[in-house]
């Protein structure tokens, strides 16, 4: 606990002129809140004054050392004034006081016994004192206590060298779900830097936003920035200076090779060129692993939408149903309560698809793809198109995965071109051209695309009316199955269309049908993070309880971060399960009239034990095809 | 020379209150010598910055050594200071 490690430039004034005692303290504890180790100011200064109260903290020979141990401290640190005049600081020996140092310590622990030791060690010898009064800088200050502190300490040698303003080497850690990586990476950093005596500063990226956060000053006096991402990250601001970019893994595998690789300068410098830094940045890493941070990036993104609203939803179903409302197609929304609960949750659903789309963009060609993606996540939920520019059939989830993929690579496209372009527009490329560009390439191809599901959507609501005579039970299956295909694109569109008009024309079976193929899969998914906790990221799991709650509500939305995150392995599981209670329903005759509320409409459900057994044993089945198809999360442990 | 030894009890350690309280009670005994012993360091008992630079801390052994005029009484009261936690 070196005294110069806990003592920063910005928290040291020399030749301060405070009146009193009081303007003292306010102006050490002013330094202490810039050297940022202060999470409550005023908390922290009525711990320095009530330690005042017993008995000031001037120990004679000129010094003071004000203290105090608050749960207001976040890390030990340390503030110095310098006072060539002197301030009465009531000390014991009844001499002014001259050179002040404040001590803030967290609440835990013996630090601030050390600090205080050290301090103590160094101060009592008297020409120090003196060196120290007479620095003629802040830089000066500092070397007189390093030097001297080596002297006292010889057998320090490994002590952590602090470069003139901040550290030598700093570092973004940051994985896709932000729970453990994220900070196992920093931590292993961390203590490398402590090994090798090199300064670092981890900046944390987690789920809980950026901690840690690197500042402009930090950046410009470094070394190199090491970049342990599995995500994307801000990095415009690393430009021009030498950056390592690597996987999370590498964090937290090999930190000593990473720092080394920076302090021996064989990084290379870093251009930041808008949205190409994605595009030559990851070379080394494989394209696969490109597209699934990309299409992580878009779902933890996505993730929070779908919980908040979910739960909206499911709330205003629970107030209608308390308040006793007639469950038919207004259920949820006739009381004004469950009302506005329905519609909240319903703009939150909303932005869901085009959010996916959004940062998928954004994540492979920086902020000109997040446009793109937004507004074509947008048209796959509008279904826009050409002859139909007001909206069609949507195209759901599996749409926006295409407009935010599709989105980023044309807008990197668009700058790929734009590289031709005279220099002199150069200014005016990200704010003018390439949105304008990327708007209109994604509002070509959205409204190119979305005919075709429109063509989807039309033959399979052929093709079900021309089921109407065959096998109810093969029918049943059909309609579960496609409500999980796309969770809200036109396969589920056109099953839900033909349950609905099937109760307008009075038969009642087909919706019963069509609702719990939509109630399966978030609970089959559920249940799976339940019991088969191995197959899913910590993110995921701590999602799943959720999912019970939005299967059970008929909000299928419920699975679709689960199911964007894995496709090929969670939708066909999905489908399985809500083919088999799509068929039971329809094989145990169970009817429905309302074309909504899940659980909360069961009341109306004819049948409704054989329902709910139906519910069952389709998300056991659904859970189980999860557990056969979906590897354990340790295999892949370096993507999460 | 009169000498015992004790051991630190109160939780904080001789931090600053205490080591002032303490340096300031044996200052009041001109002729007598109070030395403490802790951490491998000897440490005048009477000078505040010195006893803070010997980083006791809570648990520590501490020797007391007096010597000089009425060495058993000072001796008993240090040791007292001590086993009373200095009253924390």
């Amino acid at each position: 606990m070196r005294i110069i490690d806990l003592l920063s430039k910005q928290s040291i004034t020399l030749g301060a002129t405070p009146k009193n005692k009081s303007e003292a303290i306010d102006l050490l504890v002013e330094l202490q809140v810039k050297g940022g180790k202060i999470k409550d100011k005023d908390m922290y200064k009525k711990g320095i004054l009530a330690r005042e109260e017993l008995g000031s903290t001037a120990v004679g020979d000129g010094i003071a050392i004000p203290h105090a141990k608050s749960t207001a401290v976040s890390s030990p640190s340390l503030a110095a004034i310098t006072v060539p005049n002197g301030v009465d600081y009531e000390a014991m020996d009844d001499e002014p006081s001259n050179l002040l140092f404040m001590i803030a310590a967290p609440n835990d622990g013996d630090v601030h016994l050390e600090v205080l030791s050290r301090l103590m060690t160094i101060l009592m010898d008297e020409e120090f004192r003196l060196n120290l009064m007479n620095a003629k800088d802040k830089d000066t200050f500092l070397k007189i206590i390093d030097n001297k502190e080596k002297e006292k300490y010889p057998d320090e040698t490994t002590a952590v060298k602090k470069s003139d303003s901040g550290y030598k080497v700093l570092a973004v850690t940051a994985c896709p779900t932000g729970i453990a990586h994220t900070y196992m990476a920093a931590e292993a950093l961390e203590k490398s830097g402590k090994k090798l005596g090199i300064t670092i500063k981890v900046e944390t990226n987690g789920s809980g936003g950026a901690k840690n956060v690197l500042t402009k000053e930090e950046i410009k006096n470094c070394d190199g920035i090491i970049v342990a991402a599995d995500k994307t990250v801000e990095m415009s601001r690393f430009d021009g200076k030498k950056v390592i970019r690597t996987k999370v893994s590498d964090g937290i595998k090999i930190p000593d090779e990473l720092i080394k690789k920076i302090e021996s300068g064989d990084a290379p410098v870093y251009h930041h060129e808008g949205a190409k830094a994605s595009d030559d940045s990851s070379s080394d890493e494989s394209f696969g692993r490109k597209l699934y941070k990309h299409l992580m990036n878009g779902v933890s993104n996505m993730l929070p939408f779908t919980v908040a609203g979910g739960i909206f939803i499911a709330i205003a179903f629970l107030i209608d149903t308390i308040s006793g409302a007639p469950q038919d197609s207004g259920f949820g929304t006739h009381t004004a309560a469950a009302a506005f609960f329905k519609s909240i949750g319903g703009y939150a659903f909303s932005f869901m698809i085009p959010v996916l789309a959004a940062y998928i963009g954004k994540s492979i060609a920086d902020r000109p793809g997040f446009l793109v993606g937004l507004v074509g996540g947008y048209l796959a939920t509008t279904g826009s198109t050409f002859a139909k520019i007001s909206g069609d059939i949507p195209s759901g989830f599996l749409g926006a995965l295409f407009a935010g993929f599709v989105g980023g690579f044309v807008m990197l496209m668009i700058e790929k071109l734009c590289d031709r372009m005279p220099k002199a527009l150069n200014g005016i490329k990200p704010v003018l051209i390439y949105p304008l560009a990327g708007l209109g390439a994604i509002a070509i191809i959205m409204c190119a695309v979305n005919p075709f599901m429109g063509m989807i959507n039309t033959g399979l609501s052929n093709f079900l009316n021309d089921m109407g005579g065959s096998s109810k039970i093969i029918l049943g299956c059909i309609l579960g199955g496609m409500m999980s295909i796309d969770m809200g694109g036109p396969f589920n569109k056109a099953a839900y269309v033909f349950g609905t008009a099937a109760i307008a024309s009075g038969s009642y079976d087909i919706m019963a049908a069509v609702m719990i193929g939509g109630m399966v899969p978030p609970i089959a998914i559920a249940l799976s993070t339940t019991f088969f906790k191995s197959r899913w990221t910590e993110e995921e799991k701590k999602n799943g309880a959720v999912n019970y709650l939005m299967g059970l509500s008929f909000i299928t939305e419920g699975a679709i971060p689960y199911a964007a995150a894995d496709p090929l392995r969670v939708i066909p599981s999905c489908i399985v399960g809500a083919a088999t209670a799509g068929g039971l329903s329809m094989a145990f005759n169970c009817t429905l009239m309302a074309p909504h509320g899940g659980i909360f409409v069961f009341a109306v459900v004819g049948n409704w034990p054989l329902y709910l057994l139906s519910l069952a044993v389709g998300s056991v089945v659904g859970m189980l095809m999860l557990a056969v198809l979906k590897k354990k999360v340790k295999a892949t442990t370096d993507k999460t | 020379m009169v000498s015992k030894t004790v051991k630190v009890i109160n939780a904080q350690g001789l931090h600053m209150r205490p080591a002032g309280v303490f340096a300031k009670a044996m200052a009041a005994h001109k002729d007598c010598k109070v030395t403490l012993n802790a951490n491998g360091k000897s440490v005048n008992g009477k000078a505040v910055m010195q006893l803070m630079a010997a980083c006791i801390k809570y648990g520590c052994t501490v020797e007391i050594a007096c010597d000089g005029e009425d060495e058993q009484a000072v001796l008993d009261e240090a040791a007292a200071m001590f086993e009373s936690g200095f009253g924390e």
